[in-house]
């Protein structure tokens, strides 16, 4: 086996899932200076809304890449939904209230979406297989082999980092955005409309992971209603070690704590079961030792 | 000449990334005096507030409080060295007592002890008593009614009596120097009135309290300073009597914003 | 000043009253096995409950108590038997109780943490858990007396909460809430992969020897028999009593205003001097310890202990039951907890939905109704001397 490759490989994926996620946490917190611990299980509802659209198009007969560009749009778009309906209906109302408050809200937000699955999706307590379909096999570069599947999704993921990165900083929305995290009430002025913009935004991220979960399906073949916890978890660490409200910093945080984890696996295999706990150790020295992030966190207080 | 200053700022320089909000001020604030911080807006005077506080931290330069260096001091040591404020934007903890947030300013002089605060009631209730009557007292001068308001969420007061509040907490730990920060922020003109009267009124019955006062409104600056420092893009420009800083040109330009 | 409280005998009937149905209102819904009967029971109690808030029955309650604070103790102590003499040979609805009493304590814990302090916590149940593993662990070297048993096992917590504190000291923001989630979410993790913790299957525990007193001996009283569960009633009620006394003194002291003043505006703290830090700390510590004690009490117990006792989920519930009690609000814990743990247990159809249900009952209390079901009072630290 082509070990090395392999791990690269692996840490890649996770590190662009693990971004990807981070990018929505910091996104949320820039504009509205809160921590959406339910963006994990908005994921989990991606992947799960991929799922169902694989199944349907496929009963259909439809051909695979159909089915592929399918679970994308189906996942992107009812992440966007949730997303939007849970900063409009739950976290607004609560923007003045107390940071503990709304901490426990999107937290209960997350659980509520979790139970829900698992509950109500047929079968929802087991995990669930997600369909192949993207084609096997791969080529061997020295020593090592490359799975094509894993290689089509990195470069779809890293894309969609850019395309994101894109839209916040190329766009008129961007700076819509931009400005509504700099100063709610300047952006007011400005002639932004904030109420649309939150919402957006909140889509916007959202829509981020709904499509890290599609992706997270199709690598792993497997799928199961309390993935997104764990990944919010990974998620949130990396974004907070990036600099919460630092985009670069989300996405370089994520692929460090995968490096991390690979690195536990590749230099004690017997300890693979322990590798996230490792790696929240790892993090949390981290944070310890630069308690402002690896760059620096956005500012938040007026006095 | 003079008796050493209370404080003195030499050199004093924050920047926060790119922005240089105080550059190299010399400040200097004479024992007993109420020394008035003005200039248009964004020129760095609550900065100033917030440095010598603790709040931020200076990029460079020094800070002398009553002889002792206190640059790189943390908040909890200035407060304990004599130093008190109030915040622009009322910072009263809302769902607490109008009493719990005044002895907030007076944490320094009170048993913090697990053992004194669990089990020595006795002494504990004795230590509440006496600081009641002494917030009492205090808010006495200022609004007889509000003495009778002590254990009313702070919450339910007006915006002039949470600023009364305010100015009790800073002045209950019985500060060398207190820092205003725009007393009449939020309030109508009358009720600015009345609340620099009642400074005026507490500064006398303490006898000599040195205060750094900023604000805006400058018929409130002109009754209560004896010496104004106007700041502009964080430098100082000007120094003074009130009546002499608001005639020179270069305060006047500087209030026009055309520079 | 107010003139000093004189002694009026109707004000101490409330009181009297109050602790009384309390006390039947626990015995009853831990006896009724028919669900349409609990149901009823529930709203009978709340509507007595709604009644008693609206016509001032609370008010005049809290103000005898707050009087009389000795008498208060006193009733409590005598209901409790009474509770314990009908409910003796029970061995369920014991267990039940003394479980309340457990969930109780913790999140008295978790009030001083979040609800006075402002600290996130998310590892409630992982706190628990150590103290519970640590008691396991103890157990099999033997040799210990158990009064170090339990206590190790909230020193224990305290440790790993001093070493995810560490971080949190450094700076302000959300590390609080990332390490706590972190411990919470890894801990079963760990808990799963480590073999010499008993990996998924988890460990064995016996019982509690407390000087000769043993737990597992059904006691004899008066002719009167009384299921050995009762011991482990009596222990977690008085530890539960305990606390409550302890955290009402700290709530009516400086250390309760210097807590909650944390909570509302570090920076008005720091700049009037407070330490920031260190009131963290305290508050992280009073916490983590009760939840490792009564974890160490809850492993005895039950004797048996697994990964799946202690999962995030857990900790959500008991964040759940500070928050329906109102949050900082240290009696709603108590009536908060009876609910949280006894109605699953008592509706079997809910076991299943229950942590859908409470996510969606803190969801709308979050929205509607902020400072939680009832909120916490404003705090009058008056202390006018007593004759």
């Amino acid at each position: 086996m082509g070990t090395i490759g392999q791990h690269l490989l692996n840490g890649m994926m996770q590190g662009t899932i693990y971004g990807l996620v981070a990018m929505g946490f910091t996104i949320f917190f820039g504009v509205m200076n809160v921590i959406k611990f339910s963006h994990g299980d908005v994921l989990t509802v991606g992947a799960f809304a991929a799922l169902v659209a694989v199944w349907a198009t496929s009963a259909l007969g439809m051909p695979v890449y159909v089915q592929f560009i399918a679970a994308f749009i189906a996942a992107m778009i009812l992440t966007a939904v949730v997303g939007a309906g849970i900063s409009h209906f739950l976290i607004m109302p609560l923007r003045n209230a107390p940071p503990l408050n709304m901490l426990l809200m999107t937290m209960m937000v997350g659980t509520l979406l979790r139970e829900a699955i698992r509950l109500f999706f047929p079968n929802g307590t087991n995990p669930q297989r997600f369909p192949e379909l993207l084609p096997a096999g791969g080529f061997s570069l020295g020593r090592s082999f490359f799975r094509f599947d894993a290689l089509i999704l990195i470069v779809a993921g890293v894309a969609s980092i850019g395309v994101v990165y894109w839209i916040i900083n190329r766009t008129k929305f961007g700076l819509a955005m931009r400005a509504v995290a700099e100063d709610v009430e300047t952006a007011r002025t400005m002639g932004i409309n904030f109420a649309r913009v939150i919402p957006l935004t909140f889509a916007l991220g959202s829509l981020t992971a709904g499509f890290a979960g599609t992706i997270y399906g199709l690598y792993y073949s497997e799928i199961n209603y309390g993935m997104g916890l764990l990944l919010a978890v990974i998620g949130f660490t990396a974004a907070i070690v990036g600099g919460l409200g630092n985009i670069w910093g989300a996405i370089i945080g994520g692929y460090l704590f995968a490096g991390l984890q690979t690195l536990v696996v590749a230099a004690m295999p017997s300890m693979s079961d322990y590798k996230n706990v490792f790696a929240f150790v790892l993090i949390i020295v981290l944070i310890t030792w630069r308690p402002t992030g690896l760059l620096a966190e956005r500012g938040s207080e007026r006095v | 000449m003079t008796a050493p200053a209370l404080l003195e700022s030499r050199g004093l320089t924050v920047r926060f990334g790119g922005l240089l909000a105080l550059n190299a001020l010399d400040i200097d604030v004479r024992h007993g005096e109420v020394l008035g911080l003005i200039g248009p807006n964004g020129s760095g005077k609550t900065t100033f507030l917030n440095v010598i506080s603790g709040v931020y931290s200076a990029s460079a330069g020094s800070i002398r409080l009553d002889g002792a260096d206190i640059t790189t001091a943390s908040a909890q040591h200035l407060s304990a060295s004599g130093l008190a404020r109030t915040f622009q934007r009322s910072r009263l903890c809302l769902p607490l007592s109008v009493f719990d947030n005044i002895v907030l300013g007076a944490q320094k002089r009170l048993n913090s002890g697990l053992w004194h605060n669990l089990i020595q009631r006795k002494a504990l209730a004795a230590e509440v008593r006496a600081i009641a009557a002494e917030a009492r007292e205090l808010l006495y001068v200022f609004n007889p009614t509000l003495a009778d308001k002590l254990y009313d969420p702070a919450i339910s007061l007006g915006m002039i009596d949470r600023r009364r509040v305010e100015i009790c907490r800073a002045l209950i730990g019985k500060p060398k120097l207190v820092l205003l920060d725009e007393p009449s922020a939020g309030m109508t003109h009358d009720e600015t009135d009345q609340v620099v009267d009642e400074i005026l009124g507490i500064r006398k019955s303490l006898g000599g309290l040195t205060i750094i006062i900023v604000e805006h409104e400058m018929g409130l600056i002109e009754r209560v300073t004896d010496r104004c420092v106007v700041l502009n893009y964080g430098k100082k420009i000007c120094e003074g009597k009130f009546r002499d800083v608001a005639s020179d040109p270069v305060v006047r330009e500087a209030y026009l914003g055309q520079s | 000043m107010s003139a000093l409280p004189s002694h009026k005998p109707a004000r101490v009937w409330p009181l009297i009253v109050a602790v009384a149905f309390a006390a039947a209102s626990l015995t009853t819904l831990v006896l009724i096995e028919n669900q349409k009967l609990l149901g009823l029971t529930l709203a009978g109690i709340a509507a007595l409950c709604f009644a008693a808030a609206r016509f001032g029955g609370v008010a005049a309650t809290e103000a005898a108590a707050s009087e009389n604070p000795w008498l208060l103790r006193g009733l409590v102590l005598i209901a409790a038997m009474a509770v314990l003499f009908v409910l003796r040979d029970d061995n369920f609805g014991l267990l039940m109780v003394a479980t309340v009493l457990i969930y109780a304590t913790v999140c008295i814990g978790l009030t001083i943490q979040m609800g006075y302090t402002g600290l996130t916590n998310f590892a409630a149940a992982a706190f628990v858990g150590t103290g519970g593993y640590t008691a396991a662990m103890l157990g099999q070297k033997g040799g210990l007396p158990d009064i170090v048993v339990l206590i190790s096992g909230g020193l224990i917590a305290v440790f790993i909460g001093s070493l995810l504190i560490l971080p949190v000291l450094r700076t302000r923001g959300h590390y609080a809430a990332l390490t706590t989630l972190a411990f919470g979410v890894m801990f079963t993790v760990f808990l799963d992969a480590n073999e010499l913790l008993g990996g998924p299957q988890g460990l064995k525990i016996p019982g509690i020897n407390l000087f000769g007193w043993d737990f597992s001996d059904d006691l004899h009283i008066a002719g009167y028999t009384f299921s050995f569960y009762v011991n482990y009633v009596i222990l977690t009620g008085a530890v539960t009593a305990l606390t409550m006394v302890l955290t009402g003194l700290l709530d009516r002291s400086w250390i309760g205003v210097w807590l909650d003043v944390v909570r509302l505006d570090e920076t008005a703290a720091s700049v009037f001097g407070l330490k920031v830090g260190r009131w963290k700390v305290l508050a992280f510590t009073l916490g983590n310890f009760l939840a490792g004690l009564m974890g160490a009490i809850y492993a005895k117990m039950t004797g048996f202990i697994a990964p799946s006792n202690f999962t995030f989920g857990d900790s959500l519930v008991m964040v759940s039951i500070v928050i329906l009690g109102g949050i900082g609000n240290r009696w709603g814990v108590l009536p908060a907890a009876l609910i949280v743990v006894l109605l699953p247990e008592k509706l079997q159809f809910i076991q299943e939905y229950r942590l859908l249900l409470y996510a969606l009952v803190v969801i709308v209390i979050l929205v509607v109704q902020p400072d939680g079901l009832v909120a916490r009072r404003v705090r009058t630290l008056r202390m006018e001397a007593r004759s």
